[in-house]
């Protein structure tokens, strides 16, 4: 009764003895639609064709049975071949000194006061300063997105995906335009008669910067939280005699906390590891535990960045796996059934209340636009400006550059091909990685979570180890199986990049996978579409936008990926266009600022990408 | 094409999903056998978490058994994924693919056979449009359907490939009753005129008595019992199947004596109301079956099994609301029948009748009536119109 792939023969030739062919007969005539068996007089050509079709669809069925686990296999091997090893490589290094086990490189990390005050207790101090700021700065945006309706909302809330893209290095380069000594904000101050201020290499310079990145975080978190809560429950309250602070603190703060939470664990993670921004604005005067690797690993004091890398790796490990847990805890609340109003930022009647929160926001309004245009605007306008006033000096400096630049110099070209190039890679590589560990971990199965959590791992270390890890192994070389194997810088690179990427397919991709209604599968399956056809037709079209938006980050991550390529680029011609800016601000700021302007160009083609395919789908995004 | 589940077990972990529990009696073997035969129209029903769905995900190769063996005309489906079996599937929620048309849903089975019939692909999605009267929706979106067609597309595209079973799923819990009841002649005729083979899940034991050739009734993980609609409803084998399919009345009481069936006394329970829907006679080998007296809280009642129950056995025996008589006037007395005084509860008004409940003794019973009734009522029936469902173990 079936079609030469679906049932392997058998039940025809038993319908066939049951006699219900009969049956089957009769109804025909009535019905064009009936299950007619097919007739088997062909002549034998036409059967040894026929059999070589079904061998054909039977190869490409046992390939597509397995091409999951493939997948699978294949996205296993690269991690295990660019994270796994490399960091294993730099846990190696922190144990064996001269060929002998030891323990003294960590126990010296562990037992002087330099590294546990001076580095790793300053690292957590401005993580934590970070964090606070980054938390006042952001709930104020959370409470205007969530509580009030104006014209630009949905732009301005898709606006907070911004930062994640924003390359490090160019909010850094950015910060040093407008704090610098001759940054924009001592112009305004000399115009204004006032004296100016040094703000660069100080933890406030650093602090804001991170607020920069953050915040947005945290608003965009607590604004999910907060057009979750359900207004019923709020009306309900308020029904009982709760007062509409009452009913706030009672009702709409026990839902806001675990996301504010989320927001601040988030922030300290990710200030902890923080490199390029407090390398550009602290330098090493302010270094943290990054920057300090960093500077050991200039110094070829492997043994010594190796064992700081590995009590960092455990502390980050350590904070992310706390953080992915409380997540896990605090998700699905579920969407509120019914969001509570929106007031309009016009409000009906100027009554005392209302006046006061509107000056609020005016005033937030303002320490946002200091905080997230001011960097950005001084960046482009130091990139256009000289002693003579307006110029395109510098941008010319570039193209002088890549005509007479020597050979050992940063020339722009390269680096924007480099940039494009290694983008396009990890693009190649993340995606397909992404997609299959978000298949992966939406299944159900034995070990699923220590799966999770193992691919997820590339998450909490930082770009540093891992470049450090993959430099000191397969771009050194490692002897395995009698050959020596060694890769090139440019290969590295996208490796570093492509495994810092992925989780944020997967992170994209994943909640979407596990919205769609499991019997959308086992539909075309039972309609005759292995495992894979199943993904390929109808999961992956209907995740389509998730994997779009996951692309776009990854490209983003690519394009503006500091730590692991400035560590990888070091001495090679594989340098992209954040290592070019930070090497450029090594010597002039102009130079610097007009890469950085390319650098944003091209970064908000990525975002425009993100917010036409991904925004849409708001919610909590990749996080 | 033939079905045949043996001994079938499905376990989560500690839970068990179908099949015995080890704890709790159990009158199959281990787990759940049945035999679906060609071109059979067969139903699955029970409450919500009895297996039923847990039984069609195995067939269908969604999920594989614990223990036990699926086949397919004889060959064990062990191992075999489910693009390989040859199913088609209806889901409650229709899972129609919202990013291809009407059209490309019913065409996707296509995609990995050819049309049956030796059609061209075009060709069979029309007439398989055609057989679910939507011949214009090709070109449509499916979300733009309403629920009833969204679900008529469903089974064209299960149908499509020509699959040698029909699996349906709650295929119409999510539509109004009505559309329900529309829609089930119309997936009858359908599986009749094309002879599928097919098995179909549902809670509601109405729709089940309607639409199948075989209804099994399931309950916890187990099968209770197998049978025609007439015969589930007429005898019902279990006090659960008794109180589950239909309205009933059940009792419970000890045999207090057994006399040889006086052919005389027997009294046509049919005759007097003229409103019964079913036949009452030819089941259970007729005039033979010898009468009971039954002790029922204190009051002796008179029952017909062919049951081999003996004196202080305890038995459940159940007697359908429309074999109950309300007699008005207290003299009237129908030979041979037993009477029982109760006062009314509640009544609702059904259209075609009145659904009475009443109250007797402890317990509430209920009847049918054609006028509304309150107060106290008399009430009779028939010893042959009341069934003795089991014999309690001592």
């Amino acid at each position: 009764m079936s079609g030469p792939t679906r049932g392997n023969g058998s039940s025809p030739a038993s319908d066939g003895d049951s006699g219900d062919s009969s049956i089957s007969d009769d109804h025909d005539v009535g019905s064009g639609v009936l299950n007619v068996p097919r007739t088997d007089g062909g002549s034998e050509a036409e059967g040894a064709l026929s059999e070589a079709r079904s061998a054909a669809a039977t190869l490409r069925r046992r390939v597509e049975a397995r091409a999951l686990t493939l997948g699978a296999a294949v996205t296993a091997l690269v991690l295990l071949v660019v994270f796994y090893y490399p960091v294993a490589t730099v846990f190696v290094d922190a144990v064996f000194v001269e060929g002998r086990l030891t323990v003294e490189p960590i126990v010296s990390v562990l037992t002087s006061r330099f590294y546990l005050v001076d580095i790793f207790g300053f690292t957590a101090y401005q993580a934590l300063l970070s964090t606070i700021a980054s938390v006042l700065l952001g709930l104020p945006g959370a409470w205007i997105l969530s509580r009030f309706e104006f014209p630009g909302r949905e732009t301005l809330r898709s606006l907070t995906i911004l930062p994640f893209v924003m390359p490090s290095i160019m909010v850094a380069i950015g910060f040093v335009a407008t704090f610098g000594r001759n940054g924009t904000l001592n112009a305004v101050l000399g115009a204004l008669g006032l004296p100016p201020v040094e703000l660069l290499f100080t933890i406030e310079a650093i602090v804001i910067a991170h607020a920069f990145y953050n915040a947005p975080l945290v608003a965009r978190v607590t604004t999910a939280a907060w057009e979750s809560v359900d207004a019923s429950a709020v009306e309900t309250a308020r029904s009982l005699g709760a007062s509409p602070t009452r009913a706030f603190r009672d009702v709409v703060l026990p839902q806001l906390l675990p996301a504010v939470a989320i927001g601040a664990t988030l922030t300290f993670v990710f200030t902890f590891a923080s490199f390029p921004i407090v390398l550009a604005l602290g330098g090493f005067q302010l270094a943290t535990v990054e920057v300090f690797i960093y500077s050991r690993i200039q110094n070829l004091a492997y043994a010594e960045a190796a064992a700081l890398a590995v009590v960092e790796t455990a502390i980050s490990v350590g904070l992310t796996y706390w953080y992915l847990r409380y997540e896990g805890r605090n998700r699905g609340s579920g969407q509120g059934a019914r969001p509570q109003p929106r007031q309009s930022l016009w409000p009906d009647s100027w009554t005392a209340k209302a006046t006061g929160s509107r000056v609020a926001i005016i005033g937030y309004g303002l320490v946002v636009l200091a905080v997230f245009v001011g960097p950005i605007a001084s960046m482009v306008l130091t990139s256009l400006t000289g002693p003579q006033g307006l110029t395109l000096d510098h941008y010319l400096f570039l193209l002088e550059r890549q005509q007479t630049g020597a050979s050992y110099q940063v020339r722009p070209l390269p680096a924007i091909a480099n940039s494009l190039r290694f983008g396009v890679g990890t693009l190649l590589v993340a995606v397909p990685m992404g997609v299959v560990v978000a298949v992966l971990t939406t299944r159900e199965f034995r070990g699923r979570a220590a799966i999770d959590t193992l691919a997820m791992a590339p998450f909490a270390v930082s770009g540093i180890v891992v470049g450090l890890g993959l430099l000191r192994g397969l771009v050194f070389g490692v002897d395995a199986f009698g050959t020596r194997l060694q890769v090139t810088g440019a290969i590295a690179v996208v490796a570093a990049h492509a495994v810092g990427a992925y989780p944020f397919v997967t992170r994209n991709v994943a909640p979407l996978l596990g919205n769609l209604d499991p019997r959308l599968v086992e539909s075309a399956r039972s309609l005759g579409a292995s495992r894979v056809r199943a993904l390929v037709d109808i999961e992956l079209p209907l995740v389509a936008a998730g994997v779009v938006a996951g692309a776009a980050f990854v490209f983003a991550i690519s394009i503006g990926e500091f730590d692991s390529t400035v560590v990888l680029a070091e001495g090679s011609t594989s340098y992209t266009m954040p290592v070019a800016v930070e090497r450029y601000l090594g010597r002039r700021l102009g130079p610097a600022t007009a890469m950085g302007c390319i650098l944003l160009a091209v970064t908000s083609l990525s975002f425009v990408i993100i917010e036409r395919f991904g925004g849409r789908y708001g919610g909590r995004g990749g996080f | 094409m033939k079905l045949t589940l043996e001994n079938v077990r499905k376990e989560y972990g500690e839970t068990v999903a179908l099949g015995r529990r080890s704890d709790g009696e159990s009158r199959t073997d281990g787990g759940v056998t049945f035999e679906v035969g060609d071109g059979e129209f067969f139903t699955l029903v029970g409450p919500s978490g009895c297996g039923k769905t847990t039984t069609l995900r195995l067939v269908a190769g969604f999920d594989s058994p614990s223990a036990g063996i699926i086949r397919f005309d004889g060959r064990d489906m062990r191992g075999v994924p489910p693009e390989d079996r040859g199913v088609g599937v209806v889901f409650q929620n229709y899972a129609l693919f919202p990013h291809l048309s009407v059209a490309e849903n019913v065409a996707y089975g296509l995609r990995f056979s050819d049309p049956p019939d030796g059609a061209i692909r075009d060709q069979r999605v029309a007439s398989l449009l055609d057989l679910v009267d939507l011949s214009n929706a090709g070109d449509r979106d499916p979300t733009e359907l309403s629920g009833g067609q969204q679900q008529r597309i469903a089974l064209a595209r299960a149908l499509a490939p020509g699959p040698d079973l029909l699996l349906l799923d709650e295929p119409m819990s999510a539509l109004d009753a009505r559309l329900r009841e529309r829609l089930r002649m119309q997936i009858k005729e359908i599986q009749s005129t094309l002879g599928i083979t097919t098995v179909y899940v549902t809670h509601d034991q109405e729709e089940a008595l309607a639409i199948s050739d075989r209804v099994a009734v399931m309950n916890d993980g187990e099968v209770e019992q197998i049978g025609t609609p007439r015969a589930v409803y007429r005898h019902p084998e279990s006090r659960f199947v008794a109180e589950f399919v239909g309205d009933n009345n059940v009792f419970e009481g000890t045999v207090l004596d057994v006399r040889p069936r006086n052919a005389e006394n027997r009294t046509d329970a049919a005759a007097g109301s003229g409103e019964s829907p079913v036949e009452t006679k030819g089941f259970g080998g007729g005039s033979a079956e010898p009468d009971l007296a039954v002790d029922v809280g204190g009051v002796e009642i008179r029952v017909e099994t062919s049951l081999d129950v003996s004196e202080g056995d305890r038995v459940v025996f159940c007697v359908r609301p429309e074999h109950m008589e309300v007699r008005r006037d207290e003299n009237a007395r129908s030979d041979g029948s037993n009477v029982l005084d109760a006062t009314v509860v509640e009544s609702e008004f059904l259209g075609d009748s009145t659904r009475v409940y009443l109250q007797w003794r402890d317990r509430e019973l209920t009847v049918r009536s054609d006028d509304p009734l309150d107060g106290d009522v008399r009430i009779d029936f028939d010893a042959a119109d009341a069934h003795v469902v089991e014999r309690l173990k001592k």
